[in-house]
Parts: structure tokens; C-alpha cells; sequence
């Protein structure tokens, strides 16, 4: 029963007792990004598949060995291991070796998630927590992706940069980076994010199952198209700009399913858009100003920080207490100031 | 007023013992540090000019915030010229030749917190760091990267450390320039 | 208070690094390899004796007005001579510690000794205490530089080692280390201050935890002789 526990935890006033649990959110979540994984093994190759299986056992084992190694409850059932294992390789680039996914695991399960209590008490996305851990500990590998099957004819290359290389570098984008093909996923990149198709499909499954809610997700991908729309680039014309940045790098697949975990999101819906804003605002600075080509997954990162803040600062009115009574409330405060002074 | 002046003076006291004490050491290390910082200077700014030794130079360098220090070689090579410039990181702190047809004639770059693997490769003892220092011997105070229509390759992932260590290079020739 | 408790304090119940938590600074900064831990926190364990001694000798002429003052002066004093020392005698560990040098002045051990030790204690136990808790502190610094090189570069006693011809020790911080895995395997994010944070963080965890343990093991010890007494009295 610990499980209905987290999601009272994590709904926001009025309250509502449903039948749905943490392992049953996160098989959804899983079904999700089963599509985009696939199309990540048909890419990249057995590789990617090692990658993956590797990731979510090592994933799974360190959840189960820490909390036997401490004598607590096991929570491998609740499967939120399992969806660590498969974003943090769905971030990992297809060449990576399956030891860095290991390492990854470790970070982003015993350290970032167990050490501040387990499920629901992390403080930053652990899969994302591991990426950083990677990404500053292992550059070059984590900055090197291979030749997707499609684009073999056209790359003679075992790795090959990505679109946001080429955009960010102040270099045209080869042309058989199409806005097709980037749409469809015969790109270069993590074995997550190449498809923005199938994530997005992923996504709206999530939303309609209500699992996720719209805002995150919109407001995040929503402000990368505003912010690249009007601040744009020398190298294509801003429509097509903004298309690219929307479409290629992880937006896609850390606006629906990065930015939208619930333990370290905001949980009121003003709270969830000023969220999604700053993701996205962050994202574009870091691809704009700073020395990655990409910076979602630092961006989630930051604005994980601050959720705690954006929940105090945007806390919904009490069930029953209305928009008058709010103002009378401020009104008296005031007028208590003024009084005192 | 006594308590104050006895506070005083048994301060005073601790202060001057303390004072005659350092001044000693100083005395007796001073000659050895000054040698062993003269060696250290030359043995940075030999591969980047060959020389015996290095003069400071006196000027006044206030166009060029990021230049720390103008040396010029005794044997008549060229300038040393000492910067710090702000990389991906961190400050990157570098030494430039330039010889008197103002050319780079190598550059050293003498501490980093760049990220390593990436930005870090800049300073590195490897083939792919070495190469990437080799490209400046011979530029002048036009070079640039590649990605700005000059001929310098950035190191890969880590345009930002390649960039500021190209503007580093150009800095220092103009600052050579402006000695006249 | 005997020697040995001393001794046992400096390294384990009143360890300055992980119980007293003060001087964590240069603590975090500078444990990057076994050159920097050793020289750091042998430079530390020296200033601290000296000022110990120091201080206490003094302790009845310092007006208790200005002590602090006097304490800023003497291991300013102190600091300064080591500093100057390792310049003229050892560069390489003078260039790799950097400021973190001349920052012993400001460190809290030294003065937080000062203030809570030598004040009240005579010459000969300020000297143990300096001498234990520049111990304790140096074995801090050495197991941070052996976990984070290890994990982070793959490396054993860098600076400190040499191997290239033959096993030897290095003083002058020119010595390669001892490569237990290639260094591409390390996470070099240990190297990073992230590293600094986050090793200290586990080692203070791992030492609140054990200190925790033997206090609840004494406890259940002092039950058991407790009730021993009791059933027997209640048979007599």
C-alpha cells in the first residue's frame, strides 16, 4: 500500500483516490518509449540493444542491492528502476560502452535517488543526474555518435556530428539532415532522442492516459519555438530554425518524459508551466551561449533545483477558500503592517 | 588607560617578535625562491621561445586587459607575453612567443580548469593537443578559427577553449605590436 | 587527559575533518592526488604543533581581550614560515597547493584549537594535541586523494610515486603514480570540486554512521551489565 502513498503525495488539491499506482504509471511510461527504442536498435544495431538491456538490469540490480545491503523494503517492484535504467540509456550515445551505462546506473540509482531516501524523495532526475555524471566524466564518449543505418550510404564514418553540431558551430547542416528525416529519426544522436515521431507518439500516449499532463511538455517545447523563432541564426531562415531546434537534440524526449517526473516537477499547474518555461529558456541559453551544442538535460537539471521554490512561490488557493477571501486575507495583512508601523 | 596600553603592548610585542622571526626566513629564502622562480620562468617560456633568459619588460597595458606580463628574450628572439583569458571553464593562463616579425612563435598554456577530455585536450601532451598548439606557430595578429574564416581547426566539442585561445594568441601579438 | 585518549579523539571521536567539521575548504580542494594530501596536511600538522605550543606557552600573558588577535598573529607568523619554506625547498608542492597555503591562516582547526584547547591545557598536552589532530586531519586528506584518484584517474599516489624506472618516491611531485586501471575509465568528475563534495559528503555519512553503531553497541554492553546486577540481586 506504500505505493498509493506517493501518488496523494504528488496529486494537487482537490485530492482523489483512483486505483492507479506507482508500477502501473511506470509501465506506462515504459510502453511509451518502447516504440523509440526499437527504432533506436533498428538504427544503431545490436549495440544499442546491449546498451539498453544493460542499463536497466544494472538499473534494477542496484535498486535491489542497496535496499538489501540496508535492510529496507524492496521497491524493485514499483518498476521506477526500471524507467531510470531505460532513460538513462535512451541519453547515452549508441557507441557508448555498456561499462559507462553501469557506472551511469550506479550514480543515478545509490547516490542521487536511495542515498536521499528512495522514490519520491529525489531531489534531482536520476536519470538525468547520471547523464551529467557521465557527460562530465567521460566527454569524449559521450560526445561522439555513430552513423545511423539510414544515412550509411551517405556517411562513409564510424561517428558523424549532429544537426545541433552544425547548427551551433555556425556551419551550414548537410543536406541530408531534411527536415523529414530529422522528423522521422535518420539522425545522428543519443539512442533517445533521434526520432521525433515516435517520442512524441510516446508522449501523447502518456497524456492521454493521464499520466503526464500537457503542461510541461508544452510550455517547455513551446518556449525552445518562441525563443529560436525570434532570436534565429545566420545559417537558415527562422521558420526552418525553429523547426530543427524543435525537432532535433533531446527537446522532444526531455520535455515529455525528463522534465515531467513527478518527484522533481512542480506539482500546482501555474507551477508546471513557469517550469516548462525556464527548461526551455535555459535550454536555449546553454545552446545559444554556452560550450555544449545541447543543453536540455542541463536545464531540466536547474530547474529541478528550483522546484521546490516555484511550488511555494505558486501554490494553489485552498479547496473551499475563494479569490475574494484570498484578497481580504492580503488586505488585513496589510493593513496590520501599516499599523504596526 | 593602563589596561589599554598594556593591551598594546603585549600585542605590539607578539607583533615585532613575530615581524623579526619572518623577516630571518625571508632573509634566508629569499635568493633561493627568487632562482628557483627565474628557472621555473625559463623553463615555461623556453618551448615557447628559445632563449636564456627573459627580461621583464615596463609598460603600461591597459589596452590589454587580459596580458599579465611582457618579457623579452636577452638573446634579441623576441617577447614572452603572459595572459589570462576566460575559457569554458575556468581562466586559462598561457604564455605566447612572438617573434620580432611579429609572429606567434609557439604558445604554453601554463594552468587550466578546462573540461577534460574536451576543452582540456588544448593543454595536453598528446598528439591531438600538440597538434592543436602547432597550428598557431607562424600566425599573425589575423588568426582566427576556421569557423570565423581563419585557419585554425578548433579542437572538437570545445570551440569555446579553442576560441579563447586563438583570441589569446592574436591578443598577445597586438600587445607586442602596441611596444613598438 | 592521558595520551591516549588524545590520540583517539584527533583521529576518531573528535576528528577535526569529519566530527568537528571545520577546515573542509582546503579539504576539498586540494585532496586531488597523494602528493597534494600528504604535503597539505603535513604542512597543517606542523603549523598546528607550533601554534599549539605556542599558544599555550603564552597563555597566561595574553590579555583575554585581544587573544584572538594574538592567535591571528602567531599562526599568520607560522604560516608564512612554512610557506616560505616550501618555496625555497619543495616548489612543486608550493605550486600545486597554491593559495591553499597561505589560506592555513584563516583555517578553523588551527584557530578552533587555539580557542578550545590551548587556552585551557598545559604546553606538553597542546603539543599531543596539535600532533593528533594535524594526524587525524592528514589521514582525512589521505583517504579523500587515494579514493578520489583512484576512482576518478585510475591512479595510485600520483606525485608522490614514481615508476617509470623502477618503484621509487618522488619529492618533488615529478612521480607518474601507480596506474591501477588506464585513466579513461576513471570518472574524471572526481576530480572536479564536485568530487571534493561529494567524497567528503560519503566519509563524514560512513563516520556518523559507525561512531553511531559503537555508541548504541557500549549502550546495549551497559544494559546487559545493568541487568546482570539486577538478576542477581533480585536471586540474593
Amino acid at each position: 500500500m506504500k505505493n498509493d502513498k506517493l501518488i496523494l503525495d504528488v496529486a494537487y488539491q482537490p485530492q482523489e483516490r483512483t486505483a492507479r499506482n506507482t508500477s502501473s504509471i511506470m509501465l506506462d511510461v515504459i510502453i511509451a518509449l518502447i516504440p523509440a527504442s526499437v527504432w533506436a536498435v533498428w538504427q544503431f544495431g545490436m549495440k544499442s540493444l546491449i546498451l539498453l538491456v544493460v542499463s536497466v538490469c544494472s538499473s534494477v540490480f542496484f535498486e535491489w542491492g542497496y535496499r538489501k545491503l540496508l535492510h529496507k523494503d524492496s521497491s524493485i517492484g514499483d518498476l521506477s528502476a526500471v524507467v531510470t535504467g531505460l532513460m538513462l540509456a535512451m541519453t547515452l550515445p549508441p557507441t557508448a560502452p555498456a561499462w559507462v551505462a553501469v557506472i551511469g546506473c550506479f550514480f543515478a540509482i545509490v547516490i542521487v535517488k536511495q542515498l536521499y531516501g528512495g522514490i519520491g524523495k529525489n531531489f534531482l532526475n536520476p536519470a538525468l543526474a547520471g547523464r551529467a555524471f557521465l557527460m562530465a566524466s567521460y566527454a569524449t564518449i559521450m560526445s561522439s555518435y555513430a552513423v545511423p543505418r539510414s544515412l550509411a550510404k551517405e556517411v562513409d564514418a564510424i561517428s558523424m556530428a549532429t544537426p545541433l553540431t552544425y547548427m551551433y558551430g555556425g556551419q551550414e547542416v548537410p543536406e541530408f539532415f531534411t527536415l523529414k528525416s530529422v522528423f522521422l529519426g535518420t539522425m545522428p544522436g543519443t539512442l533517445g532522442e533521434v526520432s521525433a515521431l515516435l517520442l512524441t507518439i510516446g508522449g501523447i500516449y502518456l497524456i492521454i492516459r493521464k499520466v503526464i499532463s500537457w503542461r510541461i511538455p508544452l510550455s517547455f517545447i513551446g518556449t525552445v519555438a518562441v525563443v529560436s523563432l525570434i532570436a534565429g541564426s545566420a545559417t537558415m531562415d527562422h521558420g526552418n530554425w525553429m523547426l530543427y531546434n524543435i525537432l532535433c537534440g533531446g527537446v522532444i524526449l526531455n520535455g515529455f518524459f525528463m522534465a515531467t517526473d513527478y518527484v522533481t516537477s512542480p506539482i500546482t499547474a501555474k507551477g508546471q508551466i513557469i517550469y516548462g518555461i525556464g527548461c526551455g529558456a535555459i535550454t536555449m541559453l546553454i545552446r545559444y551561449f554556452g560550450s555544449f551544442p545541447e543543453g536540455c538535460s542541463y536545464a531540466i537539471l536547474i530547474m529541478n533545483l528550483c522546484t521546490w521554490a516555484i511550488d511555494k512561490a505558486f501554490n494553489n488557493r485552498q479547496f473551499g477558500v475563494s479569490r475574494e477571501d484570498v484578497k481580504a486575507a492580503k488586505a488585513s495583512k496589510k493593513a496590520a503592517k501599516e499599523a504596526a508601523k | 588607560m593602563n589596561k589599554i596600553l598594556k593591551l598594546a603592548l603585549v600585542l605590539f610585542l607578539v607583533c615585532a617578535v613575530t615581524a623579526g622571526i619572518l623577516g630571518g626566513i625571508n632573509e634566508l629564502t629569499k635568493d633561493r625562491i627568487a632562482e628557483i622562480n627565474r628557472l621555473a620562468t625559463i623553463a615555461a617560456y623556453s618551448t615557447v621561445l628559445k632563449a636564456d633568459g627573459y627580461d621583464l619588460v615596463e609598460a603600461d597595458m591597459s589596452d590589454f586587459p587580459t596580458v599579465d606580463k611582457i618579457s623579452r628574450a636577452t638573446n634579441g628572439a623576441g617577447h614572452v607575453v603572459e595572459l589570462t583569458v576566460s575559457g569554458a571553464q575556468g581562466l586559462i593562463t598561457i604564455a605566447v612567443g612572438v617573434a620580432p616579425d611579429y609572429t606567434c612563435t609557439g604558445i604554453s598554456i601554463i594552468d587550466h580548469s578546462e573540461t577534460s577530455g574536451l576543452g582540456a585536450n588544448a593543454a595536453a601532451e598528446s598528439d591531438v593537443g600538440r597538434n592543436f598548439r602547432a597550428q598557431f606557430v607562424g600566425a599573425d595578429e589575423s588568426v582566427a578559427l576556421s569557423k570565423f574564416g581563419g585557419a585554425i581547426d578548433a579542437l572538437s566539442g570545445a570551440t569555446i577553449t579553442s576560441n579563447a585561445v586563438t583570441t589569446a594568441v592574436a591578443t598577445a601579438i597586438r600587445a607586442v605590436m602596441a611596444l613598438g | 587527559m592521558n595520551i591516549k585518549n588524545q590520540f583517539k579523539e584527533g583521529l576518531i571521536t573528535n576528528n577535526p575533518v569529519l566530527v568537528q567539521q571545520i577546515g573542509m575548504c582546503a579539504t576539498m580542494a586540494i585532496t586531488t592526488t597523494l602528493f597534494n594530501g600528504i604535503g597539505m596536511g603535513l604542512s597543517v600538522l606542523i603549523i598546528l604543533t607550533c601554534c599549539n605550543v605556542v599558544i599555550s606557552a603564552l597563555r597566561k600573558i595574553i590579555p583575554n581581550e585581544i587573544r584572538l588577535a594574538i592567535f591571528v598573529v602567531v599562526i599568520a607568523g607560522f604560516v608564512t614560515i612554512v610557506d616560505l619554506l616550501l618555496q625555497a625547498f619543495i616548489p612543486a608542492l608550493s605550486k600545486s597547493l597554491g593559495v591553499f597555503i597561505p589560506l592555513i591562516v584563516v583555517n578553523c582547526i588551527i584557530i578552533g584549537r587555539a580557542e578550545a584547547f590551548c587556552q585551557k591545557n598545559t604546553v606538553g598536552a597542546s603539543f599531543f594535541d596539535g600532533i593528533f589532530q594535524g594526524f587525524g586531519y592528514t589521514c582525512v586528506l589521505i583517504i579523500m586523494c587515494v579514493a578520489r584518484e583512484l576512482l576518478g584517474s585510475g591512479r595510485f599516489g600520483g606525485g608522490l610515486i614514481d615508476v617509470a624506472n623502477g618503484f621509487r618516491f618522488t619529492l618533488d611531485g615529478t612521480g607518474s603514480g601507480v596506474q591501477i586501471f588506464p585513466a579513461e575509465y576513471g570518472a574524471s568528475i572526481l576530480n572536479l570540486p564536485f568530487g571534493g563534495f561529494i567524497t567528503l559528503g560519503m566519509l563524514i555519512a560512513v563516520m556518523q554512521y559507525a561512531l553511531k553503531k559503537s555508541k548504541k553497541k557500549k549502550e546495549l554492553a551497559a544494559r546487559l551489565v545493568l541487568e546482570e546486577a539486577e538478576r542477581k540481586e533480585a536471586e540474593a
